[in-house]
């Protein structure tokens, strides 16, 4: 029965050499590593927001009067609805995790560096999309956290002089967050960033099999390192088929994705969704203790840290240009992150000072 | 049966149910409400309130009032006060309704006059059809 | 391998840090000019520790300011205290009543027809509001405001000590029904209507003490205790639901980890 359907389409389509091509004679580096998968676990984040965030579409009200409302409906009305919006609202935060953990692993590996600088490059800007996503969708449920939360980040670009207050009404569409917020950055959301990101990724997957995949720098590595001065596919041959071998590890860690996915919403429900996420928007009454969410945290605390605002804003571009350009700010040849101990303290004490940023912009 | 095969098997198996128990929660997402999501309507006579009267009703386990009003004919509004909860009651004299917790005091049509409500009582569809009038 | 440890050591210190920097944690008004004479040192003593007061009241954290009971302007410190902006100052003695029955109308009826009301009216003393809740310091009522040392001023304390049997079982069940609430709260379910209701069934149970009337009290305990159970037996659905959902999500984690595991042995299978 099988064999019918594949020599149909092997007619039509060439199945058989798809299949040697993409899958059984692709062949990928022998020392390559689990945290290869990780682009892949992103990927697979994104495809289970996309289609939670559609099922979601289909009860969600986008208008103030009635957001809250209906994904109130949506937890406790809709059969089932709270399976999809806790995929979402605990997938969302686990895909800017998986993310970020991809990119760190793309930097220890030095798989930046030439001839993949362009990939870096959209890489970058498929995490500020990301970030952009869940800054958007934040705003949706329409409550408390959503409103106050997306006030103070919406109030960051005020530091500029000139432009500043600008930027911000055109963020919120008026003086204060409101209902015309709730229309554009549902629009933003629903729309314009799918498109955005899913075109990224077109480019950062062409880029990737174009080029070809990087291998570690450390291990046996197949390839010469010849200087890079004509176009070349790093082929690896000798290396090991991606199919089973890599899709085997891709399985693995999807599926453990999404074990952290279904252990937070059984066990921790209330992690990212605290009391105020619970809680009717009331443009009158500011909580308490309103923070933007982790990962915007030390962000955040680098703002309140520095004393002038525009000095705070004007350090936080220049380091999101560094983060964006750094291919080519880093043009060092050696790739074994190992052999280079002044990158090693860099990428250290850059993660702990994000780190500790993070805590004391929660604590504080 | 090596062991391959086993895992192999055991893989469809564990992938199987996992589809299923997406699929079986996305069908029960997706279905219409069906009967229950519509409520049940309540039917009173229009002899049983002359005009400047009303009568408390319950639908949809909601307390409502039917007020015939002297100038704008029947109108179903909750009676549950938008504040806090507490029930709102008509004062015929005044044409208006009060909440006694906390003075909160709206219109026959349900808009807030002054007090803390917020926002307006909710309003129940209502249909006059002859001798009987249906709410909800 | 042991190359991927810093790596894999960053990985858990990202997915430790998520969980401790996730969730918050009060109320934010415009504060009306009043406080800034009564709070300042040329203030009178006795009026000046109202804010203070004021500030740990119940009304406080509701929102209810200066003008809400005593009139004037709360933005206009030239107009904060004149009558043609509303202003009415301190109410007598007698007049307490009316004072707070223009928000607490249910109460101020119940209590003009008990016998505290009646004993105020004709004898111009007898408790009013104040005596048993205080003036700016009030707290959310409860029923230990019925004390020996309050009820006996006027006469033995047992004529009150039978109201407060009477109250007692009402009070406990609204009590259980408060925190099931906001255990349901804190599980992240939204109980406003249910909220509602208990807030409607308590007020009316509190407007109904005022009256004094033990037979009255009795009376409609019933009903306080049939809505009381009505929303208890839907704190316990809820429960449930949670419960089931809780389940379902564990099933599904288990389901994704039997595939890790299956996945993990193929590869390492032939």
């Amino acid at each position: 029965m099988f064999g019918k359907v594949r020599n149909w389409l092997e007619i039509r389509i060439g199945l058989d050499e798809l299949t040697r091509t993409q899958l059984t004679e692709y062949l990928i580096p022998k020392n390559i590593n689990i945290f290869y998968t990780l682009g892949f676990v992103a990927l697979a984040a994104f495809i289970s927001q996309i289609i939670t965030g559609f099922f979601l579409l289909i009860y969600y009200v986008p208008h103030s009067d009635y957001a809250f409302r209906s994904v109130q409906d949506i937890m406790n009305k809709v059969p089932y609805g709270w399976l999809f919006r806790m995929m979402h609202a605990v997938g969302s935060n686990l895909m800017v995790a998986v993310v970020i953990l991809h990119m760190l692993s793309v930097f220890f590996m030095g798989s930046y560096k030439k001839p993949r600088e362009m990939t870096w490059v959209v890489g970058s800007f498929m995490l500020l999309t990301t970030l952009t996503f869940c800054l958007s969708g934040y705003l949706l449920p329409w409550s408390q956290l959503s409103y106050w939360a997306t006030t103070i980040v919406t109030t960051i670009p005020t530091a500029f002089p000139y432009v500043g207050e600008f930027i911000t009404r055109m963020l919120r569409g008026g003086e204060t967050v409101s209902g015309t917020t709730l229309n554009r950055f549902f629009a933003l959301h629903v729309t314009f960033l799918p498109l955005l990101l899913l075109s990224f990724i077109a480019i950062h997957l062409f880029l990737i099999r174009r080029i070809g995949i990087s291998s570690p720098p450390f291990g046996e590595s197949s390839e010469e390192k010849k200087p890079w001065t004509r176009y070349r596919h790093e082929s690896h041959a000798g290396g090991y088929p991606f199919y089973p071998y890599f899709v085997q590890k891709e399985m693995l860690m999807v599926s453990a994705y999404f074990v952290a996915m279904f252990f937070i919403i059984s066990f921790l429900p209330t992690l990212f969704l605290p009391e105020d996420a619970n809680t009717p928007a009331d443009p009158f009454k500011t909580p308490a203790h309103i923070k933007p969410e982790w990962y915007f945290l030390a962000l955040y605390q680098m703002l309140k840290i520095v004393p002038n605002k525009l000095l705070g804003i004007s350090m936080q571009i220049v380091l999101v240009t560094l983060f964006i350009l750094w291919p080519f700010f880093d043009t060092e040849e050696e790739d074994n992150i190992l052999k280079r101990p002044l990158l090693r303290s860099l990428f250290i004490i850059s993660i702990l000072a994000w780190i500790t940023l993070t805590i004391w912009g929660r604590y504080s | 049966m090596n062991r391959r095969r086993f895992l192999r098997s055991l893989l469809v198996v564990l992938g199987s149910t996992v589809l299923v128990s997406f699929v079986y929660p996305l069908v029960r997402f997706l279905a219409p409400p069906g009967g229950q999501a519509q409520g049940k309507k309540v039917v009173i006579k229009r002899s049983e309130i002359p005009t400047g009267s009303a009568k408390d009703i319950i639908v949809n386990s909601i307390p409502a009032i039917v007020i015939n009003t002297p100038d704008k004919g029947f109108i179903a509004l909750s009676k549950v006060c938008t504040h806090l909860g507490c029930l709102v009651e008509y004062e015929k004299a005044k044409k208006r309704l009060l909440c006694p917790c906390h003075a909160g005091v709206y219109t026959l049509e349900g808009a807030v006059v002054s007090g803390p409500p917020p926002k307006p009582l909710q309003k129940f569809p209502l249909k006059v059809e002859g001798e009987d009038i249906v709410i909800g | 391998m042991r190359r991927g440890i810093p790596l894999v050591i960053i990985a858990l210190m990202i997915f430790f840090v998520a969980p401790l920097v996730s969730g918050q944690g009060g109320g934010g008004q415009e504060e009306s000019v009043c406080l800034g004479c009564h709070d300042s040192d040329m203030m009178k003593p006795e009026f000046r520790s109202i804010p203070s007061e004021w500030k740990k009241s119940w009304h406080y954290q509701n929102n209810v300011s200066c003008n809400d009971c005593h009139g004037g302007d709360p933005k206009d410190a030239a107009m904060a205290m004149s009558p043609e902006r509303g202003f009415v100052g301190k109410p007598n003695y007698a007049e307490v009543p009316e004072f707070c029955g223009k928000c607490h109308i249910g109460i101020l009826k119940n209590y003009l027809e008990s016998g505290h009301g009646k004993a105020l009216k004709s004898t111009q003393s007898g408790p009013n509001c104040v005596t048993c809740h205080g003036s700016h310091e009030i707290q959310k009522a409860d029923i230990s405001i019925i004390n020996e040392k309050r009820c006996s001023q006027c006469h033995t304390y047992d004529r009150a000590r039978t109201v407060k049997q009477a109250l007692f079982v009402t009070e406990k069940e609204i009590r259980n029904v408060e925190r099931g609430l906001k255990e349901l709260r804190r599980s992240g379910v939204f109980t406003e209507e249910q909220e509602r209701t208990l807030f409607s069934t308590e007020a009316e149970f509190r407007t109904l003490f005022h009256s004094v009337d033990v037979s009255l009290i009795k009376d409609r305990t019933n009903e306080f205790t049939r809505k009381l159970d009505q929303i208890d037996s839907q704190i316990r659905d809820l429960s449930h639901e949670l419960l089931f959902r809780k389940n379902f999500a564990a099933f599904l984690m288990l389901l994704f980890l039997g595939i890790c595991i299956v996945v993990f042995s193929l590869s390492k299978t032939s």
